[in-house]
């Protein structure tokens, strides 16, 4: 239906629009600016959004004996290099990325074969195997938290990478995406390559992968993503070693540990958790949206 | 009297002029078919009509009355979908009384369960459930009611499509290629119903098709669009026995019309691929020309008469009730196809030669431009 | 066919896997919830159903359920309806709707935790940029009259924002009454976008035929569209999007944990955060597994009432 643009109306909605863009952006705003301000700025809530950028002293760093020119610095490079030093943030950023990326190689290592033979190969017990993959589609996460835990205790498993890990390993919800997509792969594509000699292993790593590109990409997104994201199991399972923290755990033990009013350090720490996926985001919208909303086509 | 003027529509999407300064004059109570092939801008027009769309230039008036600002559910006129448009989540029943909500009650009227508190309501909504009831008996539908349009046939569909639009008692009714999806059968029998349903209600019907064949059976008018203009405007029988041009006569008629080259001389004379056509343009002309013979106008010669076409069977359609036989010409450079009686083409095969006669009054004469020539037949 | 068993070879593990970390654990989980176990001591009993006895006993879980169920009452219908609004208005706008969208659905990417401590600071009571707001908003005529109510003919030294200003803006998070609303207020900032996003699909799913024909019907304005089309055929998305948001908020924690722990006096101890401190925490097993089997009850009733109504009453065939 094409009517005349009503500029009156397409305004208005601009305005509502931005409206809530503003209230979105808020915690986002006040991360990255506090991240740049001093401590008596971000008292104050003065100082614009890049703050004044003057000079500032470290009171505990004068306490801890030095000097007077090694403590003075701007603003931001206090921030930063404290949310660094303070907390071992490299180190959480790394294990962040260590463990995502096991995820996701573990999640596909075990899914594909997985939903290859649901999806192309006829065998006793097929129907029974899909039937439980719903089922287990059923199954929240935060309930079986508590007894994995235990048992993860029981063979002291604890505070290990392993434990981080191990939970994961199993994606139904990937071995339903990739089943319902290697459904629409074609049955003579498989058969030529048996008919060349390939066996059913290298089908599916040479055949069926690089099919799947799309639906892995948008897998990948939504586990990288939630795991990078994911706050709760860490926070069960690692009670100790900070030094496998991921890192939201790392930014939460950073506050605790952090005296008093070190807001800036905490932002900064804050912004650099979240700026790699956001970055990514905006880089590749389209991508990200696909993944995430994925979740609910089950 | 609601007639319906177009005056210099023009539409342009983005570059593209797909409708091109078009004049139409419908009149009231008449069944006008706008027919073409596909992409010709029909579709767009009947939208134009409708207001659904707004042309980039030109008026439409509806009863002398220049309705271009006015928005399409305030133009009194009612259309029916190619895609039956119904909505799925109400019952037949209830996709009938949607414009009669929406036009005959106020929006406190529409809400549900106030029949209590609102006695017009209620003798307003006995009087609407009427004329839903009437509706569906003139279209056989009534033990449907209870349906969704998901548990309908196609068929089914299109009469509840017809249905919504009959019920607003529109000053016309505007259908997008409604028997599109329908199969061959079906098609045919829904041709009649239409054509049935116009008789009874009198009203205008704006038709729009790709299909010739729906264009001669139900039209009282038929307007052939190609490329964004019309071509012809004219009864059925007119535009299939004078077609305008070259166009129009290849669109009309099935089988396509055969078109050989032919010259004229100072005196009018025809000669075509070496033969005399005993027919004379009315205006002298020297020149190159076309006819066009309608197989349906050719036939099989037995006898040794030197005036016929003659080539070689390629391809035999054997429609029980017709055989077209496809022909190469003698000249290895043009074919014709050829209407026979079953009876006299029952042995025909192919590579067979043959020889072919025509009717010397429904010969069609062109200019090389596609202009129609008017002739005299001499006999 | 005649290709080797591979298939057994590429089920295993995955079958495997499920028994062991799906479904085993509800199992044990089931068993412990009769027990009262405690993760550190080396025995324990069955004590029956009593662990779910003093799910109604206590008043700290009469909370639990009250926080939790006010929460998803709170954050499921505005959530939603924020999702389709913006939707409807992103998809209806002529130029500049990749920018809206992109900017709604940062929340759901980027890392709730961190995002909590920024609202935190937003939220603070003494530094927090909102309280400022409001605090500077008292002197601003307009808004004040706005907020309070004035144009309407109320009194504002009577109405909450005029005695607010009178006195003192509230300590969002430290409060008890504003406390669970204001986590909510961050649930749904969150999960609004998620939402958008889904209902952009469904909007797009939508046979553009229908609107022409509700034009030709007579449906003049956008709320009778909207009403006629837009709305039912929007019904399987209706479902989905309040069912994924449904369990979303019955999982909700790090907010929790990070900004109120359960507090005050328990305003905002919801379930997942009890069975965290019950088990984890406390090492209460016994009662934590309790807690657990509950949660999945729960969230077991709202799958299948959403499969329930998919398949029943939102595919029109």
């Amino acid at each position: 239906m094409k009517h005349l643009t009503n500029w009156g109306s397409e305004a208005g909605k601009h305005i509502v629009l931005i409206l809530g863009a503003l209230v979105v952006i808020l915690p986002f705003y006040l991360m990255l600016s506090f991240s740049l301000k001093s401590p008596s700025e971000i008292q104050s809530i003065s100082g614009g959004f890049f703050g004044a950028q003057e000079m500032m002293t470290d009171h505990r760093c004068l306490k801890a004996g030095r000097s007077n020119e090694e403590c003075t610095m701007l603003p931001i490079v206090y921030n930063y290099k404290a949310a660094f030093k303070e907390a071992p943030l490299l180190r959480y950023l790394l294990n962040g990325v260590i463990v995502t990326l096991s995820i996701f190689a573990i999640q596909v290592l075990i899914a594909l074969p997985c939903a290859y033979a649901l999806a192309k190969l006829k065998f006793w017990g097929r129907d029974v195997v899909f039937g439980l993959v719903i089922f287990c589609l059923l199954i929240p996460v935060h309930a079986i938290a508590l007894p994995l835990y235990l048992m993860l205790a029981k063979f002291g498993l604890t505070n290990t990478f392993a434990a981080l890990v191990i939970p994961w390993t199993i994606s139904v919800f990937g071995i339903f995406l990739m089943r319902q997509f290697f459904k629409t792969v074609p049955d003579d594509l498989i058969n030529a390559a048996r008919m060349d000699g390939m066996s059913e292993f290298s089908i599916v790593w040479k055949v069926m992968l690089p099919t799947a590109i799309p639906a892995l990409l948008a897998f990948a997104i939504f586990s990288v993503v939630a795991h990078w994201n994911d706050y709760y199991w860490p926070r069960v399972v690692i009670t100790g070693d900070q030094d496998l923290m991921t890192p939201p755990l790392g930014l939460r033990m950073f506050k605790s540990d952090m005296d008093g009013n070190e807001y800036g350090p905490m932002m900064a720490a804050a912004t650099v958790i979240v700026a790699p996926l956001v970055v990514a985001f905006l880089l590749a919208q389209r991508r990200f949206i696909e993944g995430i909303t994925l979740t609910g086509m089950k | 009297m609601s007639d319906i003027k177009l005056k210099g529509i023009s539409k342009f999407f983005d570059n593209n002029e797909v409708i091109k300064s078009l004049d139409l004059s419908i009149a009231n109570g008449e069944f006008i078919t706008v027919v073409g092939p596909s992409g010709c801008g029909k579709s767009t027009l009947l939208r134009i009509i409708a207001g659904l769309e707004s042309q980039s230039s030109g008026d439409v008036i509806i009863d002398g009355r220049e309705v271009n600002k006015v928005r399409a559910s305030e133009r009194d006129l009612a259309m029916v979908f190619q895609s039956y448009a119904l909505y799925p989540h109400l019952s037949v029943q209830q996709n009938l009384m949607v414009p009669l909500k929406l036009r005959r009650l106020s929006s406190l009227e529409r809400l549900p369960l106030l029949n209590w508190f609102l006695p017009k309501r209620r003798s307003k909504m006995i009087g609407l459930n009427e004329k839903v009831l009437q509706a569906a008996e003139t279209l056989q539908i009534t033990h449907l009611m209870e349906r969704k349009p998901g548990q309908l046939s196609g068929g089914q569909q299109q009469r509840v499509a017809v249905g919504r639009a009959m019920v607003r008692e529109p000053v016309a009714f505007l259908m997008d290629e409604p028997l599109s999806n329908l199969d061959a059968a079906l098609r045919v029998h829904m041709r009649a119903e239409i054509s049935e349903l116009h008789r009874k209600l009198k009203t205008t019907f704006i038709y729009v098709t790709h299909d010739q064949a729906e264009a001669l059976t139900m039209s009282d008018r038929m307007a052939v669009m190609m490329d964004g203009e019309v071509l012809q405007h004219d009864t059925p029988s007119e535009i299939y026995n004078n077609p305008v041009n070259l166009k129009v006569a290849e669109f009309i008629g099935s089988p396509k019309i055969n078109v050989l080259p032919a010259e004229s001389d100072s005196k009018g004379k025809i000669t075509c691929m070496g033969l005399p056509i005993s027919m004379s343009l009315q205006t002298q002309k020297q020149g190159n020309i076309m006819l066009g013979f309608r197989p349906e106008h050719t036939e099989l010669i037995s006898s040794d008469s030197k005036t016929c076409f003659e080539g070689k069977i390629t391809y035999k359609e054997n429609l029980g009730s017709d055989i077209y036989l496809h022909v190469n010409l003698k000249d290895g450079q043009h074919k014709m196809i050829v209407r026979s009686e079953p009876e006299k083409a029952i042995d025909a095969k192919i590579d067979d030669i043959v020889k072919i006669g025509w009717m010397a009054d429904k010969v069609m004469a062109f200019e090389e431009n596609g202009q129609s020539l008017p002739t005299e037949s001499k006999s | 066919m005649g290709h080797s068993r591979s298939h057994f070879w590429f089920v295993s593990p995955a079958v495997i896997l499920m028994f062991v970390i799906l479904i085993l654990p509800v199992f044990v989980a089931a068993t412990f919830s009769f027990t009262d176990y405690n993760l550190g001591s080396s025995d324990f009993r069955w004590i029956g159903w009593k662990n779910y006895e003093s799910l109604g006993k206590f008043s700290s879980y009469k909370k639990m359920f009250t926080a939790s169920l006010t929460y998803v009452v709170i954050v499921v219908p505005i959530s939603v309806l924020l999702g389709l609004g913006s939707a409807m208005l992103i998809s209806s706008l002529r130029f500049g709707g990749e920018f809206y969208k992109a900017i709604f659905f940062l929340p759901v990417m980027a890392t709730l935790l961190a995002m909590a401590y920024a609202w935190e600071f937003a939220l603070d009571p003494v530094m927090g940029v909102i309280n400022k707001f409001l605090d500077d908003g008292c002197s601003v005529g307009w808004f004040y009259k706005l907020i309070t109510g004035t144009w309407l003919g109320f009194n504002p030294t009577e109405s909450w924002y005029g005695e607010l200003c009178s006195d003192r803006m509230p300590n969002w998070l430290g409060n008890r009454k504003y406390a669970l609303g204001s986590i909510s207020f961050i649930g749904i900032w969150q999960a609004f976008g998620f939402n958008m996003v889904l209902y952009l699909a469904g909007l797009t799913s939508v046979p553009r035929d229908l609107y022409a024909a509700a034009e030709m019907d007579g449906a003049n304005s956008t709320w009778e569209k909207f009403k006629l089309v837009t709305w039912p055929m929007l019904g399987p998305t209706h479902v989905f999007v309040v069912t994924i948001t449904s369990i979303r908020s019955f999982q909700v924690f790090d907010t929790v944990e990070a900004l109120t722990r359960g507090g005050p006096s328990k305003s905002t101890y919801v379930m997942v955060y009890a069975m965290f401190e019950k088990g984890v925490k406390q090492n209460l097993v016994g009662m934590g597994s309790t807690l657990t089997i509950v949660f999945l009850g729960f969230v077991l009733i709202l799958t299948l009432t959403q499969v329930y109504f998919i398949n029943r009453k939102v595919h029109y065939s």
